[in-house]
């Protein structure tokens, strides 16, 4: 009988130092530093097409620090399972203009960006679907903003 | 020497279970849920406006199972760091007809939640701003579901919206 307690006692023991690993990584995870592979040709040249791996922070986005120029990961307005990875436009109150279909030719249209929300486009204008396509998103979807690759190794390095 | 020495120790091991024990309830926060505090008159007679402890859960959302009827807590589409309690009225693919402006008109307008969209209305709706104000939102800024009255006491118990 002793025997058994002894042992549930270490089972319990190692449980706990687990769940306690597993708290970190979540807390660490969610609301500091990540990594991510991200891949497809919506980013290109920025991001390769076959998949890079890059660190994201999460503490600019709750600070209220993104911004135009920013490379940011956003939960997808229509899939909300999926992340995307855009960036930033424009912010809210800022009028953006676009090509209605770049391989259309030059007509162009311009809205302006809600209140608390942001406008995101992938670098491939050619091949990505984005703001032009579903509009202008809640500030709130944004996970957190991409600044360093770190894989492939060639290409290691800032991403500002 | 050797005291402030175990002092100092004694000090680092209490921070370091502080830091354990707040790591601990933020994961379960944000992967089981907690409380939350509700205020406001949007939510009008389910929720009173001077303020109640809430109990909600996240698993639902994660799950893809709220369902319309169900209390839910939104990320604001207007001001990212405000949460606001509503109620889950339509998913995407379903068509909602709602009264445009209740104090002036009887007016209706029908819409279909567009995919990947959600409509939530606050059930006091001559005084809440909801989606018949700012339209349907992502389903990415759901937060939780309410499932529990913890405060004011007299009133401690579910809210769930199927029982009554």
């Amino acid at each position: 009988m002793r025997q058994w307690i002894s042992a549930a006692k270490e089972v319990l023991e190692r449980a706990s130092t687990v769940a306690k690993f597993l708290c970190w990584i979540h807390v660490t995870d969610s609301y500091l530093l990540s990594s991510t592979v991200v891949q497809g040709a919506s980013m290109l040249p920025t991001l390769n097409f076959a998949g890079d791996v890059v660190l994201t922070e999460h503490i600019s986005q709750r600070l209220g620090k993104v911004g135009r120029g920013d490379l940011v990961l956003v939960r997808s307005p229509i899939d909300p399972n999926k992340i995307l990875t855009k960036r930033i436009v424009g912010m809210e109150g800022d009028t953006v203009t676009f090509f209605a279909d770049p391989h259309l030719g030059d007509y162009t249209i311009s809205r302006e960006v809600p209140k608390g929300h942001i406008w995101i486009q992938g670098d491939n204008m050619y091949q990505s679907r984005d703001s032009r396509h579903f509009g202008p998103l809640p500030y709130g979807l944004i996970q957190g903003k991409v600044f360093f690759r770190v894989w492939p190794p060639h290409a290691f390095g800032s991403l500002s | 020497m050797g005291q402030w020495a175990g002092f100092g120790k004694g000090l680092l091991g209490e921070a370091f279970s502080f830091v354990k024990v707040f790591l601990f309830l933020q994961a379960t926060n944000d992967h089981v849920g907690g409380f939350v505090l509700a205020k406001g008159p949007s939510m009008l007679p389910t929720i009173s406006p001077s303020g109640e402890l809430l109990l909600m859960e996240r698993i639902s959302v994660q799950l893809g199972k709220v369902r319309p009827g169900d209390i839910v807590v939104v990320q604001s589409p207007l001001v990212p760091k405000k949460r606001v309690a509503k109620r889950l009225i339509a998913t995407e693919g379903e068509r909602v007809t709602y009264v445009v402006d209740p104090k002036n008109s009887d007016s209706l307008n029908t819409i279909v939640v567009p995919k990947g969209h959600v409509w939530v209305e606050g059930d006091n709706i001559h005084n809440s701003y909801d989606s018949r104000n700012f339209g349907a939102i992502p389903y990415g800024l759901l937060i939780g579901r309410v499932f529990w009255r913890v405060l004011p006491f007299k009133d401690f118990g579910s809210m769930e919206p199927h029982e009554k």
